[in-house]
């Protein structure tokens, strides 16, 4: 799957690594700005108040 | 393809020691007869047979990896790998959440932390209740709005920097600030029981070391009159010999175990997620009115609640102390500051 990505990026070697690396900067700032906070309010482990 | 691997054997023996590779090296050193150097195995590899140096290329080998190349990609190879690229991506996506959890939201929370410190410090210092106005004294000096920071906990046995901003209200939203108020439980310095709960993991983790706390520590809350000094209290191990024991500390000087209605607070517990009755006036009798108990019985608690065991929600901590003293903040030095923040 990554190595088929990779073989369809366009450019030279550099362009390759710079888009590819963008693309890792995306799917980061996905899980964390909006995957994870939206996952941790389902999840338990957050909850301190006794009610 | 091989030619990066290829130029190292060559290149290297050369390049690092300036001789030439020995054919057959004799064993040199004290473990040279053991087992041989790296370099004397490869050197002397090529006269075993059946091995070939790093890098040479078997023309068998280079014949099947051409053909497995040229062959049609076969429908289960490529299903088997990009399904064990995907199970590798989602533990590589699980261990990404825990840095989250644990690291991350700390920065986040603290950038939040410290705007709530600041509108604090300037709500404080904008004076627009001048100190000592008796008309509004106790009930009336503590009205937040909900997410509002209206105090400030200083922990000293966590260190003279643990400092937070207390704001008004426990929702999820709040307490990725700071530490929150259980709304409708009493203020600092109140009688009743000022409860506040707070995370233990992330989030800025303020309440992560309450299980480290001793009796008798002083927990300090700052409001804008006043300084008030809670102490926590004695744990139901220490209740016994309190007297001729852990309440011989200077630091215990009137810490006591509470009798009557208050009998069974100890300075800490561990409970059910259901049971609020640990932040009600009377910790653990919330069916008991608070208007019903006599004045000169009422006692000013705080009670610091979080997640128990760390990284689980199964149960809830809960830390007890009983109020100590308080320093009203005196207008003329406004930098003073109560002794008990220097306990370590």
């Amino acid at each position: 799957m990554y190595a088929w990505i990779w073989r369809n990026l366009p450019g030279p070697f550099a362009t390759k690594l710079t888009v590819a690396l963008l693309m890792v900067a995306a799917v980061l700032a996905l899980l964390f700005f909006v995957v994870f906070p939206w996952a941790e309010t389902r999840l338990p482990f957050n909850d301190v108040t006794a009610s | 393809m091989n030619s990066g691997a290829d130029d190292d054997t060559v290149v290297l023996p050369v390049v690092r020691d300036g001789r030439q590779p020995q054919p057959h090296p004799r064993p040199r050193g004290r473990h040279a007869h053991r087992k041989p150097s790296r370099r004397a195995a490869r050197s002397a590899a090529p006269a075993l047979p059946g091995l070939r140096r790093p890098g040479e290329e078997d023309p068998e080998a280079t014949d099947v990896i051409t053909a497995v190349r040229a062959a049609p990609a076969d429908p289960v190879r490529t299903a088997l790998g990009v399904t064990g690229e995907l199970l590798i991506t989602m533990g590589v996506v699980v261990l990404l959440f825990v840095a989250y959890e644990v690291y991350v939201t700390d920065w986040l929370s603290a950038a939040k932390q410290d705007d709530a410190t600041a509108a604090l410090d300037r709500n404080w210092s904008d004076g627009e209740i001048t100190a000592a106005d008796p008309g509004n004294q106790r009930t009336e000096k503590f009205r937040p709005g909900d997410g509002e920071g209206f105090a400030k906990l200083y922990v000293p046995a966590f260190g003279s920097d643990f400092v937070f901003t207390v704001l008004e209200g426990t929702t999820d939203r709040i307490l990725e600030i700071g530490p929150g108020h259980y709304k409708d439980t009493a203020f600092p310095g109140e009688p009743g029981n000022f409860s506040v709960a707070g995370h233990r993991v992330g989030k800025g983790a303020p309440f992560n070391d309450l299980d480290l706390l001793r009796s008798c520590d002083a927990l300090v809350v700052e409001t804008r009159e006043s300084w008030v000094i809670y102490r926590v209290l004695p744990m139901p191990d220490e209740v016994a010999g309190w007297a001729t024991g852990r309440g011989t500390d200077p630091r215990c000087a009137g810490v006591n175990p509470l009798g009557g209605r208050y009998a069974k607070v100890p300075g800490r517990e561990i409970v059910l997620p259901s049971q609020s009755g640990v932040i009600a006036p009377v910790p653990g009798h919330p069916e008991l009115s608070f208007d019903a108990v006599p004045p000169e019985e009422q006692a000013a608690l705080i009670t610091l609640t979080t997640c128990h065991p760390r990284f689980s929600a199964a149960k809830r901590m809960v830390l007890h102390g009983v109020f100590a003293k308080e320093y009203p903040k005196d207008p003329a030095n406004p930098d003073a500051r109560p002794p008990e923040l220097a306990e370590g």
